[in-house]
């Protein structure tokens, strides 16, 4: 109230100060709150990162002594040692990160080509493939479980790493497809048409000039699609089966160290193998963040 | 460069809807050709066609020597400039220009050497490593005809390149483009639905309605004599005025009567239309352009073969140079379907005042010395030497050569 009388009395306002007083307020409002509850929720996204990596460093003693959520005596590296060595999640992180990249590439690949087709050419049946595609994504991973596993079986590629890539990728594509068929819609048409005119290919325009177009839209996807293939647990678990330990993914490997030391579990390295999960993820995500921004297009047209 | 012929082309899009008809034009080697007409003429489909963008349904099209129905775009050997200029986003302003030539693999050293010419012949030099999205509307557009130039293609192709930028660079960029044109002598087509750009660019101007073609003549040539009166009615800014009159001959010579004006027609009229006689003691409609107005007063004195015809403005436009003065007159509107067709596209709207039925509003452009102010009475003159005659029923203008036996 004193702001706006205050206002009042200041000579020489224009007029419109009436109708951008209350939306100020409105800002003024919103500003704390919309703080408070981001605070909340970084809190609520950070405190069980800092946790599991504050964990790693503690001994069993420590994390159930009753003092669980005090910093750790020492920081030890020898949890990390133990989870890399003797658990293999080395071996595991390798193992995934070779996966899902291969997996996310051929995703990415077939996926926004598939899209870029289905989005801007005309073609008989190209509703129906289409509708199929998005159809996927109704199928629950966990219905499908067990006729995917004759499926692979059948294929004789059980137990291998080209087995679990293209469950990968066959999962991941409704998703990509749907998403980005609607992101290449928006993109303009005569860039696609200038390019034919020129000389350019379709397959020449579709990865010179519509993709690098469609560089936040893919960026976005990508992200999706490594953070989903990452933390994928009940798919290897089906598909590379115990007898394969050595092409484990990590979230198999993660799992056994809590299973398979029974009552002794090592909680410590644990929690050591679960940050060196985590850290990856974090990387990629930052990478890619940072190429996300609005307004690729900006230029191309008007 | 190449001549392109067009013959008896068709466009029919899924669900039957006809955007081009029978379409058959003749592009001479050089020339610069204007497509025009209101939107959903079919005139764009008609560039795309060319362009290869847009399949034919029938006919054929050819450029050069070669039917090109069944190229590819980029085997048409055309460069195309676009309304929202499509430029890629991603590379600069050298890359853009770069691109189709790099396509054709050409040696580096020639594609800098175009590239080069062409930034300097459109002042774009100290923008060359800049992206599009830093550049203004004209750079952009600029941009996008220089990577047509840099190409050296058959022909131009252009579809309503000017028209997204604001009215005055409009009017600079039309006159480079006429320098361009001029200088480089490259075939063109150019589709614009203004008739003002439409009559300034064009060697000559095709008119399009529906997917049929109107009339193909050079600019003056549609102004003077139009073929029907949609040409009559789209073509000129104000539009030509059109009233029903009885066209008769008496003692003193033939004359037109209309909302109780009487205006002799010349005996010149009549052999420069032929078939005209035969309308004598019929009904026609009278078409008079606001040009061919003019105040008796400023005029004073040039009045041989000019009637006079008594009004009072009820609005008045002054341009500076010249007034328009609008005005009523006893007359009905005349409701063809070509003139309601013309007005609704047309790209001036008129001033909308309260008619009633028996009333037509007329547009005279006067001599701005006229100092006409709304409301007051004026003597116009009008030159009776270019009154247009069209049919009652079939719209077709009389005496026109296209028309004769029609």
């Amino acid at each position: 109230m004193t702001a706006t009388t205050r206002r009042d009395a200041a000579p020489g306002r224009p007029a419109v100060r009436r109708g951008a007083a209350p939306a100020r307020s409105r800002m003024d409002m919103f500003g704390p709150l919309s703080h408070i509850a981001l605070v909340i929720w970084t809190i609520l996204v950070v405190a069980p990162i800092i946790y599991t990596f504050l964990g790693s460093f503690k001994t069993n003693t420590e994390l159930f002594g009753g003092h669980s959520l005090a910093l750790p005596e020492h920081f030890h590296w020898d949890a990390w040692g133990r989870a890399w060595d003797r658990s293999h999640i080395g071996r595991y992180m390798f193992n995934t990160v070779l996966i899902v990249g291969i997996s996310t590439f051929f995703t990415m690949l077939l996926g926004s080509m598939a899209a870029y087709v289905l989005s801007r050419y005309e073609f008989i049946g190209r509703r129906w493939i289409y509708l199929l595609f998005v159809s996927g994504l109704s199928i629950p991973p966990f219905l499908a479980l067990s006729s995917l596993y004759k499926v692979v079986q059948n294929l004789g590629l059980l137990g291998t790493h080209t087995g679990v890539v293209l469950v990968y990728v066959a999962y991941s594509l409704p998703f990509t497809v749907f998403f980005l068929a609607a992101f290449f819609r928006t993109l303009p048409d005569t860039v696609a048409e200038a390019a034919m005119i020129d000389g350019s290919s379709h397959t020449r325009t579709f990865f010179q000039i519509m993709m690098p177009m469609a560089k936040p839209g893919l960026v976005s996807i990508t992200i999706f699609n490594v953070i989903g293939q990452w933390n994928q647990y009940l798919l290897p678990i089906v598909l590379l089966p115990g007898d394969q330990q050595d092409k484990w993914l990590i979230t198999q490997g993660i799992a056994n160290i809590s299973t398979s030391a029974g009552y002794e579990a090592d909680w410590s390295a644990l929690f050591a193998a679960l940050s060196m999960a985590i850290i990856p993820v974090l990387i990629v995500y930052i990478i890619f963040q940072r190429q996300i921004q609005t307004g690729l297009t900006a230029g191309a047209v008007k | 460069m190449a001549s392109i012929v067009l013959s008896n082309v068709d466009k029919v899009y899924a669900g039957g809807v006809k955007a081009v008809n029978g379409l058959n034009l003749e592009i001479k080697d050089g020339e610069f050709m204007v497509l025009v007409g209101p939107s959903g003429c079919g005139k764009s489909t008609a560039l795309r066609m060319i362009a290869g963008l847009e399949d034919i349904s029938g006919g054929e099209i050819s450029i050069g020597d070669r039917v090109v129905n069944h190229l590819p775009p980029k085997d048409r050997d055309i460069a195309m400039v676009f309304q929202n200029y499509a430029l890629y986003p991603h590379m600069t302003v050298e890359e853009n220009l770069a691109f189709g030539l790099k396509l054709r693999k050409m040696p580096k050293a020639e594609i800098q050497k175009r590239v080069n010419e062409a930034a300097k012949m459109l002042g774009l030099e100290q923008y060359l490593k800049r992206k599009p999205a830093a550049l203004s509307g004209g750079q952009r557009q600029r941009v996008a005809m220089g990577r047509a130039i840099v190409r050296e293609p058959q022909a131009f192709l252009m579809d309503e390149p000017l028209s997204n930028l604001d009215a005055k660079l409009r009017v600079s960029m039309r006159a480079s483009l006429n320098q361009l044109h001029e200088r480089l002598g490259v075939t063109t087509v150019y589709v614009t639905h203004d008739q003002v750009e439409a009559m300034t660019l064009g060697d000559r101007v095709c008119v399009l309605r529906d997917g049929f073609l109107q009339q193909v003549d050079t600019p003056q040539n549609l102004f003077d004599r139009p073929v029907n009166l949609f040409v009559a009615g789209f073509m000129g800014s104000p539009a030509m005025n059109f009233a029903y009159a009885d066209l008769v001959r008496d003692g003193s010579g033939a004359a037109v009567s209309f909302a109780g004006f009487k205006l002799p027609v010349p005996d010149s009229t009549f052999t420069d239309k032929p078939g005209l006689d035969r309308y004598v003691g019929k009904r026609v409609i009278l078409g008079i352009r606001p040009s061919d107005f003019e105040d008796s007063v400023a005029a004073n004195g040039s009045s041989g073969g000019w009637a006079r015809i008594p009004v009072t403005a009820n609005v008045t436009e002054e341009l500076g140079s010249e007034i328009n003065v609008l005005f009523t007159i006893d007359a009905p509107p005349v409701e063809h379907k070509d003139t309601v067709a013309a007005a609704h596209d047309g790209d001036e709207e008129e001033v909308a005042l309260p008619l009633t039925g028996d009333k037509s509003l007329w547009t005279a452009r006067v001599n701005a010395r006229s100092h006409v102010r709304p409301g007051q009475s004026l003597e116009l003159v009008i030159d009776t030497h270019n009154l247009h005659f069209f049919d009652v029923e079939s719209g077709l203008a009389i005496g026109h050569e296209a028309n004769v036996g029609r």
